[in-house]
């Protein structure tokens, strides 16, 4: 029997339209909200959606399909044709890729993930971060996806993904508090009581928070730190936003310090690895900024024909994105500094200028003074306004630890260590 | 819509064991257009329906979506939903919620152009028009949307609400270069109507004149003095200011911890009702009733009827926003902040329409009364730590004030300061408000949704300015 998702290509087509993009996305999760140490919410969802792209005569029309059924299908195709009459072409349009392809990625995945006794698993990870802290709150949440992607030139794939994510964080006394996550394909790399001991021994840590004066200070970022900075970065090597005014990666082949920086949709037990993007291009490594070089943006098909390169696997159909991040630069001590500042995470990052990269964002949770190597006082009411071109050509080196970090703040997983920055500019509120 | 489904699944609810069910189903029709660089990048149209479940079973909450609409697949679904609720019963806090009247309301704004008339052509006429206004910049981006939020909410109390509320968008994101610097503003208008806004908006005349500002600034900007001075801040930063560190501390659920993990907590506690946070001169308000506002609604996604409320009155704690869960645990009525910004999320307590009122002042006195000081009548980047206290505000067009008078340009001038500084600092508050448009962020998993904040321009007297 036809599936709904090739019938409305299909449809499409007949209706001559060049090119013809459908997803179909199948969701199932769960989720455990708690609050200290209760959960106060369960939460369960069930949810199918067909994703659209098509283009006429370099016109595009992006859309999608919830209430799924052939007569809703045959509607939303009548609409398509009508709303593409009036558009203009969009001149920066250059087609997908031509399939079919051979995908080569091979995931971490765990059909059964749907099966575990998340209220057992959860209550291990409360009990662990209880034995060192007064109260916790956070989330558990647990989902499999199957994706089908047919498109209108040669491509009929199917993926599955399964997936768990955890944060916890932990709290004493006032602003003493600590904050970590993990995620997983699989339960084979899923530690919640680890998660949870890191969280409740930052709390502890934190104790009776002090503040500091304004000024440049050797900063040690933590995983959970540098994972959203890392984010930015990734989000301003995007075709699309480079276009559009959001980005700070001005010129290929200039320098930005000296680090590496991929993204990587093949890694087995990557959280967003996948075989294939929202094109059907098989997934790759790409090397973003190597040794400090920018070597390329990310591209999609079309965004790569408009400047001459190939595709780096990264469609978003709109806008390129990237997939799991990994960091890399030398290693060394990071805690090797005299006087400088240990930030074990940040929020809020916001920019006055994406294309200067002038920016600030606020660490919360455990930070601290680390005096000769160790660390000496608890802090509080920081915060880093700097610009982000300094803070990549200032980074000195990473530790040997690599964890895999997503969060509220970083929501494309980064793999990374922790890293010492030099000269970070560290400002305080008027009291 | 899915009135039938919605009413078959509540009753389903209650027979596999729930105490109270709510149940929202929702529709919402969109159309999104973006022009990029003066090239129509992106357009589409959207249908988005479902129906989300909240329901208390052994005192525990559980929540619930779907968008499959078969009736054997829906009681599937609440099984597993309400065995996993079950299964995590032991380690789960039992949750009550205030009682509240029963609510039968329909209601809806009337747009004068409606949504459904607008035609592509229509919408991209705009777009076009206003980018050709601007086409000498590098680097535009320009977004128009429209949306039709069709709504029925109904829980085991008996309450019935059916709500359609359109709502139209612009947002705009420049880069202005000049002399080897740069500036950027982004912005958005938004209001609760059909596409009569936009001509209120009057985009082809207000954006040129901000480029305008902004080269101005660019060009002929100093640097700002960094000492103690005043501190005028024109509408957008007060309506900036008000939303985050006063919006959002006054949450309920923030004092009470629910949201500790991400969002964060706030450094009100709910032992400073009536206590002393501003100067005597500032109000604020939280209104979801306002016509044709940003965050309007006439009842929360918990059935309550809202209404309008001072957050500050006289520059007093006077009032947090709540939820029925909330208002149960201090033992009092809900205020009706509760909302979902979508069928496949839980709902939680938001801001929606929060301004500080008009006071005794206008702009023209405001700057003659002060001897030096800057003007930051706009931002760009702002942040606020997870407890509401340290925020940031960097100026986007902002002057000097010498003997009353404004002076030359200031190039971003910084505002660094603590919530009960800045808001005890105030002692000139303007006569005219000002509000502006905002996609505010909580939850997990994260809820963006549509809030207004705004007020008068006011003076803070004698703060560090960097």
């Amino acid at each position: 029997m036809e599936s709904i998702i090739h019938y409305i290509s299909k449809e499409l087509k007949k209706k001559a339209m060049d090119d013809v993009v459908v997803a179909m996305y199948e969701k199932e999760g769960k989720q455990l909200k708690f609050v200290d140490n209760k959960v106060v919410k369960t939460g369960y969802e069930l949810a199918s959606n067909i994703s659209i792209f098509c283009s006429k005569d370099k016109k595009i029309i992006y859309t999608s399909l919830k209430d799924i059924s052939k007569s809703r299908a045959d509607e939303l195709i009548k609409k398509v044709k009508e709303f593409s009459k009036d558009l203009p072409q969009n001149n920066d349009y250059y087609g997908i890729a031509k399939g079919p392809f051979k995908y080569k990625t091979k995931v971490d995945y765990d059909k059964k993930i749907m099966d575990i006794n998340e209220s057992d698993m959860l209550e291990k990870g409360i009990n662990k971060a209880l034995e060192d802290s007064k109260r916790v709150s956070g989330n558990l949440e647990v989902w499999h996806l199957k994706t089908h992607l047919v498109t209108s030139n040669d491509v009929d794939a199917v993926d599955y993904s399964s997936n768990l994510y955890f944060s916890i964080r932990a709290f004493n006394e006032k602003d003493e508090s600590g904050h970590m996550t993990c995620c997983s394909n699989t339960l084979r790399n899923f530690s919640i009581e680890k998660t949870s001991e890191r969280a409740a021994e930052i709390a502890t840590l934190a104790k009776n928070p002090k503040e500091i004066k304004s000024g440049k200070y050797p900063v040690i970022l933590s995983h959970m730190a540098f994972a959203p900075l890392l984010n930015n970065i990734s989000d301003a090597a995007s075709m699309y936003n480079v276009e559009s005014g959001f980005s700070f990666l001005k010129e290929l082949n200039r320098s930005y310090g000296n680090f590496t920086l991929e993204d990587d949709a093949t890694l087995p037990n990557g959280f967003n690895s996948c075989r294939f993007d929202e094109e059907g291009v098989p997934t790759e490594k790409t090397k973003i900024i190597e040794n400090g070089i920018l070597k390329t943006y990310l591209h999609n098909t079309s965004t790569a024909k408009k400047y001459k390169t190939r595709t780096t696997a990264n469609a978003g159909l709109i806008a390129p994105r990237s997939f799991n991040i990994v960091f890399d630069c030398k290693k060394g001590d990071i805690f090797d500094v005299k006087e400088g500042i240990y930030i074990t995470n940040v929020w809020y990052t916001r920019f006055q200028n994406y294309a200067t990269g002038d920016f600030s964002t606020i660490p919360r949770d455990g930070a601290f003074l680390v005096k000769n190597g160790k660390i000496v006082q608890s802090l509080k009411g920081l915060r880093i306004s700097d610009n982000m071109i300094n803070l990549l050509k200032n980074i000195k080196c990473c530790n040997k630890k690599v964890l895999q970090i997503k969060s509220w703040e970083a929501e494309t997983p980064a793999f990374t260590s922790e890293v010492l920055i030099n000269d970070v500019n560290i400002t305080k509120p008027e009291h | 819509m899915h009135e039938e489904i919605a009413e078959f699944s509540l009753k389903k609810a209650q027979e596999l064991g729930c105490k109270y069910v709510e149940v929202r189903a929702e529709e919402r029709i969109s159309n999104g257009f973006v022009l990029k660089n003066g090239n129509l990048e992106i357009s589409g149209f959207d249908i988005n329906n479902g129906i989300g479940i909240r329901y208390l079973v052994n005192n525990n909450i559980g929540f619930v979506s779907f968008n499959n609409f078969d009736r054997k697949n829906i009681i599937q679904i609440l099984k597993k939903s309400i065995s996993t609720t079950k299964n995590s019963s032991r380690i789960s806090k039992d949750i009550y919620f205030s009682d509240e009247k029963q609510e039968k309301a329909d209601y809806k704004i009337n747009q004068k152009e409606k949504i459904k008339d607008a035609t592509e052509d229509r919408k991209i006429k705009i777009l076009k028009e206003i980018d050709n206004e601007i086409s000498k910049l590098p680097q535009r981006y320009l977004s128009l949307g429209d949306e039709v939020a069709e709504k029925y909410y109904i829980n085991s109390e008996g309450s019935r609400v059916h709500s359609m509320i359109p709502r139209v968008s612009f947002m705009y994101f420049i880069t202005i270069n000049k002399n080897k610097k740069s500036i950027q503003k982004y912005f958005t208008h938004g209001a609760c109507s059909g596409y009569e806004s936009i001509k209120k908006w009057n985009l082809e005349k207000k954006i040129p004149e901000q480029v305008s500002i902004l080269e101005n600034n660019l060009a002929n900007g100093v640097k700002s003095p960094k000492e103690k001075m005043d501190l005028i801040i024109g509408s957008e930063v007060t309506g900036i200011a008000v939303h985050e560190s006063v919006g959002h501390p006054y949450e309920a659920d923030r004092i009470l911890g629910r949201e500790a993990a991400q969002a964060g907590e706030s450094f009100i506690n709910i032992k400073m009702i009536n206590t002393k946070i501003a100067s005597s001169i500032v109000n604020v308000v939280e209104d979801p009733t306002m016509e044709n506002s940003y965050g309007y609604y006439l009842y929360d996604d918990e059935g309550v009827k809202a209404g309008k409320k001072y957050l500050i009155k006289k520059g007093m704690v006077n009032e947090f926003l709540h939820n029925r869960e909330t208002a149960f645990e201090l033992k009092m009525k809900s205020n009706g902040c509760s909302r979902a910004n979508n069928y496949d999320v839980e709902p939680i307590i938001r801001m929606s329409n929060t301004y500080v009122e008009a006071g005794n002042s206008s702009e023209e006195e405001i700057i003659k009364e002060t001897k030096k000081g800057i003007y930051m009548k706009s931002y760009m980047q702002w942040n606020i730590d997870d407890k509401r206290y340290n925020q940031r505000y960097t100026g986007s067009e902002a002057y000097l004030i010498e003997k009353g008078e404004i002076k030359k340009p200031v190039f971003a001038p910084i505002m660094e300061i603590t919530t009960p500084k800045l808001w005890s600092s105030i002692d000139m508050v303007g006569k005219k408000i000002g509000m502006y448009v905002g996609n505010c962020g909580k939850g997990e998993p994260m809820q963006g949704i549509p809030v207004y904040f705004g007020g008068p321009v006011m003076r803070l007297n004698n703060i560090m300015v960097k």
